[in-house]
């Protein structure tokens, strides 16, 4: 931890940089303050109404907060977003190191694997969403044709509410290129000697591994673990564009029984199609002290297992 | 090199003009007329979440009226959206930006009104049209007695069957679908179908009926066996009515019992998946995967156009018990003027002309939809084959419940249904949880002015 420096008075040339400086930012500023800072309060404000989007919100007090506590699609939500996050960040850290180790190799052509390992992050996910969408078909995709090859059951993807949350964290590992680029630059920061001086001591590859590499990266690991959850419990998009997004066109509004039916997806549900943004507000605010929670505890539990070269 | 103050004021200045003229972007009150419109026209914005074939007769119901225009000139987009999710609308409408008319369904119209997205059409005279349209249709344009849209089309469900697949599979005695006769049983429709389902390694190829594939809503199967969803008098939702807990007991609960929970969900993913939807010429039926499927008119267009060598038969969806009256459920959609428009007038002589005889003949011509004016439900001529037989069901067709928590309510009949054909809840509990749910929201609005 860094101490916070003690304020003192700014000398003339400093405030003559000051105000040279804050015009240039001042669009910044504006900005943040129209379409960040003034919303996050005006939801707050919201989340003690009933409001529809139009007209006048209505003071209707704690009443969307207790409303939580006895809807159980908002429950049910929670449940689906936790269980997809459980899942998501630990296969993605998983997946994303390995992704840089073989980034990492010393091979010649490791400029072209870089590239085709990390090309699926730069698509977007709606378009990659599409493409696994045929991919995971059970009657003639590609992934029930290979598991059926080796003598595994088909697995009904998408239709059965067992696989449904799998496929999503599947597909989230198409996007473990960026994560990968980060842990690729943590691997090549790890100093050469130390692995020298253990293959004289007569340790293996993977023994290195452990020892060596995995607790000098553990800095990134938390990086990861903490960016991951905060992107899993706002999972959306592709449950969104799986269940098509609505509820006229397909039977079944967010997938089969409702697995589909994520914390953000709900939030949606409830302002856009429900118009009840009262509630939808006080979901956001709810969703925010969550994450902020989660973000603490992984720090705390952190303590215990990352490693500081300083530390 | 510090700048001087002089500069800092002129920078400042610099950035909020930068600002200013990112967020004035669009404004064009003053937009020459498009190609096809008349000199001297004003444009009015027209919206719609339809797709490809209803929006290519749409474009030549918008051509028609712009040529015939001396004042409006249409413009329409297609935009994203759905029966119930009018995300795009509603934020427009907020951002300043919306159209002058959108076509929404017209089951959500008092929920849409409630919430104030929608402007009350009584001050373009819309209150003394009520005459021209069916009864059921301006009903569900109304909200507290004011009319907030006007009904463009509407339609019915009956159920399709196809004839090679059926006499493949050695049922050639086809005498029960007979209209003539009634409307057929169910034991008599899963007699037929269990003989043309249809297996390879272990898969559905074909299966014979899937009850709740295409039409077959909680709503279709609930007013098949004479439920009632709504209770006026208590102002509640009754999705826990025994008729309908009985109707999705039989439909989807034993049905996909009887088939293989999961062998049919796997048949559905494969040829009818709703994640998402296969284009319209993929469709399970129309590609030989189903014996029968329950689906509206719009599908004798999909059938010319898509399959037109398939020999398909029209029956009534079938009743519980012999001799049952046939029951069905006309929908459809209405076009009406989001709150904020900046062409309302326009809007409205558009909507005139596309919800009045000539917009609705040319829809019901090319897309086998069914007009809501009564004057046009007399003319034979927009009805060959076998449309008319739609048109002799509309007087006795029954309508959702036109609720302010319309969409609500469908999601979650939705979820009960799902529910119910998955076997993760029993169908009287799921529906009991789903009355529970729109109740909740219900009350605010009760008594509901009719």
């Amino acid at each position: 931890m860094i101490a916070a420096p003690r304020l003192r008075r700014l000398t003339v040339d400093e405030r003559r940089s000051l105000r040279t400086a804050l015009p240039f930012i001042a669009p910044w500023i504006v900005g943040f303050i129209a379409f960040t800072l003034y919303p996050i309060f005006y939801s707050l404000y919201l989340s003690f109404t009933r409001y529809s989007g139009f007209g006048d919100a209505t003071p209707v007090g704690f009443e969307n907060y207790a409303h939580m506590a006895s809807d159980p699609l908002f429950w049910q939500a929670l449940g689906n977003t936790f269980y997809y996050t459980a899942l998501a960040v630990p296969v993605g850290v998983v997946v994303a190191i390995a992704l840089a180790m073989m980034m990492n190799q010393n091979v010649r052509e490791v400029a072209f694997y870089r590239a085709a390992f990390y090309l699926p992050s730069i698509l977007p996910l709606f378009a990659l969403t599409f493409i696994f969408i045929v991919l995971l078909n059970p009657g003639f995709g590609l992934v029930d044709y290979v598991l059926e090859l080796v003598g595994l059951p088909a697995v009904n993807w998408l239709g059965d509410a067992h696989w449904t949350k799998i496929s999503i964290v599947l597909l989230a590992q198409l996007g473990a290129g960026g994560p990968a680029l980060i842990f690729l630059a943590s691997l090549r920061a790890v100093p050469s000697e130390l692995y020298e001086a253990a293959k004289l001591e007569g340790a293996g590859p993977i023994r290195s591994f452990y020892k060596i590499t995995l607790p000098l990266i553990t800095p990134v690991i938390l990086f990861d673990i903490i960016y991951g959850t905060i992107l899993g419990i706002q999972i959306f998009t592709p449950a969104f564009v799986l269940t098509g997004g609505t509820s006229g066109g397909g039977a079944y509004t967010t997938g089969p029984e409702n697995s589909l039916l994520f914390y953000v997806f709900y939030l949606y549900k409830t302002a856009f199609q429900y118009s009840d943004m009262g509630f939808a507000s006080a979901m956001a605010w709810v969703l925010f002290v969550i994450s902020v929670v989660l973000a603490a505890g992984i720090m705390r539990w952190s303590k215990g297992w990352v490693h500081y070269e300083s530390g | 090199m510090a700048l001087v103050p002089g500069r800092g004021v002129q920078a400042l200045i610099l950035s909020f003009l930068l600002v200013a003229a990112c967020s004035t972007g669009g404004g064009t009150s003053s937009a020459p007329p498009l190609a096809g419109c008349n000199s001297g026209t004003k444009i009015a914005l027209f919206w719609t979440s339809h797709t490809p074939p209803d929006t290519d007769s749409e474009k030549n119901i918008v051509d028609a009226f712009n040529k015939q225009s001396n004042t409006t000139c249409v413009k329409m987009v297609a935009v994203p959206g759905s029966e119930t999710d009018i995300a795009k609308l509603t934020t427009a409408v907020r951002g300043g930006t919306g159209p002058d008319v959108y076509e929404l369904d017209r089951f959500t119209v008092a929920e849409r009104a409630a919430a104030g997205v929608l402007e009350d059409l009584t001050p373009y005279g819309a209150a003394n049209m009520s005459g021209n349209y069916l009864d059921f249709a301006w009903k569900e344009a109304l909200f507290k007695g004011k009319p907030y849209a006007l009904p463009d089309d509407t339609d019915a469900r009956v159920l399709y069957y196809n004839k090679d697949l059926l006499q493949a599979a050695g049922v050639t005695d086809l005498s029960a679908l007979d209209m003539s006769k009634g409307a057929p049983t169910i034991d008599t429709i899963r007699g037929m179908a269990n003989k043309v389902n249809k297996k390879v390694n272990g898969k559905y190829t074909v299966v014979g009926f899937a009850p709740r594939l295409n039409q077959g809503w909680h709503y279709t199967w609930g007013f098949a066996y004479g439920g009632s969803f709504f209770d006026a008098a208590s102002c509640k939702v009754t999705p826990d009515d025994p008729k309908i807990v009985q109707a999705f007991k039989d439909m989807f609960y034993d049905w996909s019992a009887a088939l293989g929970v999961n062998d049919l969900q796997t048949f559905e993913s494969t040829y009818a998946p709703d994640t998402p939807p296969l284009p319209t010429e993929q469709d399970a039926f129309l590609t030989g995967h189903l014996g029968f499927v329950i689906s509206g008119d719009w599908v004798l267009a999909w059938l010319q156009k898509y399959a037109p060598n398939l020999h398909y038969g029209i029956t009534y969806i079938p009743v519980p018990h012999q001799g049952d009256q046939p029951a069905t459920w006309a929908g459809g959609w209405s076009v009406v003027i989001p709150k904020g428009a900046k062409n309302g007038k326009g809007g409205f002589e558009f909507m005139k002309y596309f919800a009045g005889e000539p917009g609705q003949r040319t829809y019901a011509k090319e897309t086998t939809h069914m007009p809501t004016l009564k004057s046009l439900l007399t003319d034979s001529t927009l009805f060959p084959g076998d449309h008319k037989l739609f048109v002799a069901m509309l007087p006795v067709a029954h309508s959702r419940p036109a609720l302010p928590v319309g969409a609500l309510y469908w999601d979650q009949l939705t979820i009960a249904q799902s529910a119910a054909e998955h076997h993760s809840k029993d169908p009287a509990t799921a529906l009991k949880e789903a009355a529970t749910a729109v109740n909740a929201k219900l009350q605010q609005y009760c008594p509901l002015a009719t």
